[in-house]
């Protein structure tokens, strides 16, 4: 690594023999395992923030009511891009580089695979009797006859064959490779498939109360993502109606408050002028509509407030969504703005509080369902902030502009109403309506990444299982006028077992063949590897060998003698 | 594979479960829509504005626009055609909304002698409140009432509107000949409204 030194260096020319280098050295460490490891251990750690905080995507409501009870310390986690953290830019450098390091890792590694996939069983070794397992047997038969009967016996069996003078040599197990190219190629096109999501993808959150609908078109959703390449043209235009939503819980027992069922009732239209459809949407049972999914990820309750301002005008008439500051018992919090009040603004920050029950004076909520449903408020009059153009959240009140009203403060049940001070108006809770929060996702990387997935893990159990074994069979006239036969074989990971039965028979199948007799030569594998290396330097010279796998091969022009070396190891690996 | 330990290998296989994880989390981008975490629950474009003239030969062709006003009123855009029409999404909950208004509505008293048309498309909101909005703005022009996005829905094929206000220029031919995300001043949407008179052949 010369460039190393010579990278930072002064001179024109060390300058640019230095760019090469280093750039070669970079490319090298990036797509190094060790590399791609400690981005893979980033990017988990990376995730960990997404579990943690509140996610801008995932839960929106909780993202504001994080800013509600961390007003410092949540712009600066929102810099950190901390509340959309699969979004973020520094999360984006970890996967990208991971892309990068297991693409320039996987692809040389396709190509090496395609040729030991394709590669072609070597010669056989001169003396088999060294190899794992071997047997030798004599016969009246000519040796050509043996060998060709012997070559179509291995052939039936679906041995890749190759022959020789006096040899035949046999592989089979190429199935490994392929599992192995499989398991490759799948992880690429999984990768692929990922980024598929991400350019043509989009993901949004919309919040929809009892009674209302809304079209899949950007500004009718609350949170919206799109993709690289994703316009407001490209969503599908379907639209939904909510018409009723159902939660049951847990009435009694240790699980109390416990939720056992969502159910939101929908119709929905996948196109202007399309017939309506009805469907149950319940928690991980998605609606699916144009390859789009919804999901049922959150509910809780929109009190129905009626404002009437200081001239006797109504200025709001309708339901508010409250979002839950307690999940278990979904006491909400939310607020009213009624900006065109007259003669000023009004603001109204409340708690409603399903299932009111009084403990030492102040309102707690019971149980989660809406049993004795109770609301106070706290109104504010003044400048709401909204008219300068600023958009703000509508979970929120800016009360830097608002004045608080002196109320007596009081829960109030459905239809009874608080006057304001100073002639300001009334303000009544009217009821209540129920909203879900539904996450609306297309990806259409979902489907390829899923075979790709499967396919990885089909090709990995097949490298796992299958084992690439050769054997080698020599026959030789002997001098009472007979052949003499050696039979060889070899597996290599044969952590599985079971190649020396598979030798066996086929040593017994070949002998009963050519109607042989046992010899008196050994029948076990080499103990010795000085003779091997002997053994190597007369016959095995060609490129190939008995066990080295290819991407060793590939890499060790001159590597020849560790090949052979290989050939007594019971498995490369 | 072969020179890879094993750990490596069930290290590549948790590559596959993390990058699954990557897709399900998903490799998003920007947003259109605009979302500070601060106004979630509604989408509008705080203070970016982005204005697009599309010239005689690119523009599209309006929808058939009709609807129910906040008043009750039945109106549809196919009564304006021959004059220009400014259409206007808005909400009388959204800060940039109540910013443009002024500037909307006294464009729309001034240009209205010259066959300018203002209509509104008032999206995600209340009717109450609407029409608390348009008294206090001194709209004097129709508003659609559009709860369930379905009017937006109508211009998906040709220039959806991406942010809350949402102002779109027809031209007296029926096409979409501007669009401007963000809310207006009076200036600009003047200027971009007389470019639109001036070039409609």
């Amino acid at each position: 690594m010369t460039s190393q030194a010579t990278a930072p260096g002064g001179t024109g020319r060390a300058t640019r023999l230095g760019i090469s280098g280093w750039l070669r050295w970079s490319w090298r460490q990036l797509t190094s395992m060790r590399t791609a490891l400690i981005l893979l251990f980033l990017l988990a750690l990376a995730s960990v923030p997404g579990s943690v905080l509140p996610q801008e995507g995932i839960d929106p409501a909780a993202v504001t009511q994080y800013y509600q009870s961390h007003p410092a310390l949540a712009p600066i986690l929102n810099r950190l891009s901390l509340f959309s953290v699969f979004a973020a830019p520094w999360f984006a450098a970890i996967y990208l580089l991971l892309f990068a390091s297991l693409a320039g890792c996987v692809l040389p590694r396709t190509v090496r695979l395609v040729g030991s996939a394709r590669q072609r069983p070597p010669r056989a070794p001169s003396n088999l009797a060294r190899l794992p397992a071997a047997a030798s047997y004599s016969t009246d038969q000519g040796p050509a006859g043996v060998l060709e009967s012997a070559a179509g016996l291995l052939g039936r069996r679906r041995f890749r064959l190759r022959t020789g003078e006096g040899w035949v040599s046999a592989e089979k197990g190429y199935l490994r490779e392929v599992g192995n190219l499989l398991f490759h190629i799948a992880l690429l096109a999984l990768l692929f498939s990922v980024s598929l999501g991400g350019i043509f993808g989009y993901k949004a959150n919309r919040l929809l109360v009892v009674g209302q609908g809304f079209a899949n078109t950007p500004t009718a959703l609350d949170v919206f993502r799109p993709g690289r390449l994703v316009g407001p043209g490209n969503l599908q235009p379907f639209s939904i109606n909510l018409l009723n939503f159902h939660a049951q819980y847990v009435t009694s027992g240790p699980e109390l408050d416990q939720p056992l069922a969502y159910n939101a009732g929908l119709t929905y239209q996948t196109q202007p002028g399309a017939p309506l459809r009805h469907y149950v949407l319940r928690v991980n049972h998605p609606l699916v509509v144009d390859g789009v999914s919804v999901y049922l990820i959150g509910h809780g309750y929109a009190p129905i407030f009626k404002v009437t301002d200081g001239t006797g005008k109504v200025r709001w008439d309708g339901p508010v969504p409250f979002i839950p500051v307690d999940q278990t018992t979904l006491t909400s919090e939310g607020v009213i703005k009624v900006p065109d009040a007259q003669p000023s603004q009004l603001g109204f920050a409340g708690v409603f509080v399903p299932s009111a029950v009084d403990v030492g004076g102040t309102l707690e909520s019971a149980f989660p369902a809406a049993l004795n449903p109770r609301v106070s408020l706290v109104g504010f009059t003044g400048n709401l902030g909204l008219n300068s153009g600023q958009a703000q959240s509508v979970y929120q009140l800016d009360t830097s502009g608002l004045r608080q009203l002196k109320m007596t403060p009081r829960a109030l049940t459905a239809g009874q109403s608080l006057k304001l001070p100073n002639g300001l108006g009334t303000v009544t809770y009217v009821g209540y309506q129920q909203w879900v929060s539904l996450a609306i996702t297309y990806d259409p990387g979902q489907l390829p990444a899923l075979i790709s997935g499967f396919t990885a893990l089909a090709g990995l159990i097949l490298s796992f299982l299958v084992r690439r074994r050769r054997v080698f069979v020599r026959a030789v006239a002997a001098a009472d006028g007979g052949t003499l036969v050696t039979v060889g074989g070899l597996a290599r990971s044969d952590a599985a077992g079971g190649f020396e039965t598979e030798f066996a028979e086929l040593a017994e199948l070949l002998r009963a063949q050519h109607g042989g007799t046992a010899a008196a030569t050994p029948a076990a594998g080499p103990t010795h590897q000085s003779a091997d290396a002997e053994d190597k330097s007369t016959e095995n010279k060609s490129t190939e060998n008995a066990l080295a796998d290819v991407p060793e091969a590939e890499t060790a022009g001159a590597g020849a003698d560790r090949h052979e070396a290989a050939l007594t190891r019971p498995d490369g690996e | 594979m072969s020179r890879m330990p094993v750990p490596i290998r069930s290290a590549l296989a948790a590559a596959v479960v993390a990058l699954a994880a990557v897709a399900a989390a998903g490799c998003d981008g920007g947003n259109i829509a605009g979302d500070n975490p601060g106004s979630s629950g509604q989408s509008f474009v705080g203070h970016s504005y982005e204005s697009t003239f599309y010239g005689v030969g690119q523009r599209p062709d309006a929808p058939a626009v009709s609807g129910t006003t906040i008043s009750g009123q039945r109106l549809s855009l196919s009564a304006y055609r021959g004059d220009t029409v400014v259409l206007n999404f808005w909400g009388s909950w959204c800060a940039p909304c109540r910013a443009e208004a002024p500037a909307l509505a006294e464009l729309a008293r001034k240009l209205g002698p010259e066959h300018v048309r203002f209509v509104g498309v008032d999206i995600r909101d209340q009717p109450d409140s609407a029409q608390a909005f348009m008294q206090a703005f001194n709209v004097d022009y129709p508003s659609l009432n559009d709860p369930a996005d379905q009017i937006a829905l109508e211009f998906h094929s040709t220039v959806p509107p991406a942010a809350i206000p949402t102002t779109l220029i027809i031209d007296r031919k029926g096409r979409i000949a501007a669009r401007v995300f963000g809310a207006s001043s009076y200036a600009d949407l003047q200027a971009l409204i007389s470019k639109v008179i001036g070039q409609t052949a």
